[in-house]
């Protein structure tokens, strides 16, 4: 692959990023952009790679952040271990929840998602054990490592490049291997792909339980990192369009789009926080609408397609010196 | 036999768009299955396919009954289809798109490729293997659709009208591929409306009219039938030869 330079360029200043800056806020920002590059990323196992957009991932995302602060909570464990049992939960969840939606196509698929999101989401704002509308909170007080309460953000930058590694890891290799070009039969159409004997509803599955166990553990390291959940902020409709538009952004059912997503959508999104502060958070769904406008309207492959073009012209321009009138010649 | 259907129905509501059809297919063998517009062909090839479960009827492949089965499980039992508008994975290579095909017998990557190469050579697509499958046209994507079809390694191809749509002269090479496929030992149902094609390729005709066969037997023979003209031209035309 001639993008390997850029890969390992991009990831030592992903890596670097921490050191370089001395500034909380923008050490902060780069750990939230990689904490938004791994639950983009998951959803583009299914929604990019498998072509099913889902807007109801936030039922992962926020079994991770509930499971996490409930095994605090309920039994005083570290947080990080609610992990594991975020992510059964979200795979049983998601068995429950897919094998029905699965046989509705297009947008009946997508808003089915949103009702079974919203469901779960009402489901815990009443439901006591999980804190009902007050939510759980993380412990105050680190009472060791193993907590992983830390004051700089810098712990938690390396805590997300890891995970995202590791998914970007598999995610490259199902790319590669049979389940990736069943996917991408599966999103070129059921009915093809069946008559070469894609078992669809089996493949669509598979993409979603590990979707929605990596949403899972996106949600663990938030509920981690930010020590406090409510409906809202871990179920709400927000975060399932949140990870959407990352991953469209960046380029959806690519490996490095939602990671390019990120890296361009939440820098803006916290800066706009940072200066309008709480009563601009309106301003994230303006700028969240604006973005699905441009790129259904001018690009709709994102970033990775724009890029594909220019690296295109770019090289068929050194093979070809310029003549004026024959620059288009394909 | 190798392929039987016995009084195959397929109901839409009051309406039976196959009524009560009955097929049988050779080993090695091409069958042609023609008819005028409407007369239950296009119906009668999806269940075969498992596309659609008929209404009423048995279909046996193999020695198995195939009357419920999944398209998927029919591809894995060696039945293999193209259809009528080419469903091309745009977003995939041309050989990629083989790749999917060739998955189904070759698990690992590296023997879904070799597998998918072969096919590519033996279609002639193999100088447009990594292009674009979106670049291609008409008769490229009806190929390619045969290619990926055929990358499943099928003991029966059906193909649904793959040369309709083609030139004369693109339509005298597919029948040529259609002739090397046969070559490799696969048995070949093919649905058509250009009736050049099935004189010159079918070894058998079956006419559909009105949801049921009408005749079949050697092409030329099938095409004098009067019952055959009259469906095709109407009651009043009954002498004009075809």
């Amino acid at each position: 692959m001639k993008q390997w330079p850029l890969v390992v360029i991009g990831f030592l200043l992903i890596a670097g990023w921490p050191l370089v800056v001395h500034d909380v806020f923008l050490q902060r920002v780069g750990a939230l952009v990689l904490l938004a590059a791994i639950s983009a990323s998951a959803w583009n196992l299914l929604g990019g790679y498998a072509g099913q957009v889902s807007v109801g991932h936030a039922v992962y995302f926020g079994a991770g952040a509930y499971a996490s602060l409930g095994v605090y909570t309920e039994l005083g464990w570290p947080p990080i271990a609610g992990a594991p049992v975020g992510v059964l939960v979200s795979m049983g969840i998601s068995a429950l929840v897919g094998t029905p939606t699965f046989r509705l196509r297009g947008h009946y698929f997508s808003m089915a998602t949103i009702a079974a999101a919203e469901l779960f989401r009402i489901l815990a704002a009443n439901w006591p054990l999980l804190g009902a509308a007050v939510g759980l909170m993380g412990p105050p007080v680190p009472r060791s490592v193993a907590d992983l309460s830390f004051i700089s953000p810098i712990p938690y930058h390396y805590l997300f490049l890891a995970v995202l590694v590791v998914l970007l890891g598999l995610t490259w290799l199902m790319q590669r291997s049979r389940m990736g070009y069943y996917l991408a039969a599966i999103r070129g159409g059921d009915r093809a792909a069946r008559s070469l004997g894609v078992p669809v509803l089996r493949y669509k599955l598979y993409a979603l339980l590990l979707s929605a166990g990596f949403t899972s553990i996106a949600g663990s390291l938030y509920a981690v990192m930010v020590g406090f959940i409510d409906p809202d902020s871990a179920l709400g409709i927000l975060i399932s369009v949140k990870m959407l538009i990352v991953a469209a952004l960046g380029g959806a059912g690519t490996l490095f789009g939602p990671l390019v997503g990120a890296i361009i959508l939440i820098p803006l999104e916290e800066t706009t926080n940072a200066m309008f502060g709480g009563g601009g958070s309106g301003i994230t769904f303006i700028v969240y609408g604006a973005i699905i406008l441009l790129v259904a309207r001018f690009q709709p492959g994102g970033v990775a397609a724009f890029w594909a073009v220019v690296t295109d012209r770019v090289s068929a321009g050194r093979r070809a010196p310029a003549v004026p009138g024959s620059s288009r010649v394909s | 036999m190798f392929l039987e259907a016995r009084g195959i129905v397929k109901a839409f509501g009051a309406f039976r768009a196959v009524d009560g059809a009955d097929l049988d297919v050779a080993e090695g063998e091409i069958v042609g299955l023609i008819g005028p517009n409407g007369a239950g062909k296009s119906t009668f090839f999806n269940c075969l396919s498992g596309d659609s479960e008929p209404t009423a009827g048995t279909i046996r492949f193999l020695g198995q009954g195939v009357t419920k089965g999944s398209p998927e499980a029919h591809a894995r039992l060696g039945m293999a289809r193209t259809f009528q508008m080419p469903v091309t994975f745009e977003d995939m290579t041309v050989v990629e798109n083989v790749m999917v095909g060739a998955f189904l017998r070759h698990p690992h990557r590296a023997g879904a490729i070799r597998k998918a190469e072969q096919v590519l050579d033996f279609t002639g697509l193999a100088h447009l293997a990594s292009s674009p499958a979106r670049s291609l046209g008409t008769p490229g994507r009806k190929r390619l659709e045969i290619a990926r079809a055929l990358a499943t390694e099928p003991r029966l191809l059906l193909l649904d009208e793959a040369l309709a749509g083609l030139t004369p002269a693109e339509v005298r090479l597919a029948i040529e591929l259609v002739r090397r496929i046969q070559g490799l030992g696969i048995t070949i149902v093919i649905v058509e409306h250009i009736m050049e094609v099935i004189l010159s390729l079918a070894e058998r005709a079956v006419v559909f009219h009105q949801g049921k066969v009408i005749a079949q037997g050697a092409p030329r023979a099938v095409v004098d039938d009067p019952a055959v003209i009259a469906a095709y031209l109407g009651h009043h035309m009954k002498r004009v030869r075809m």
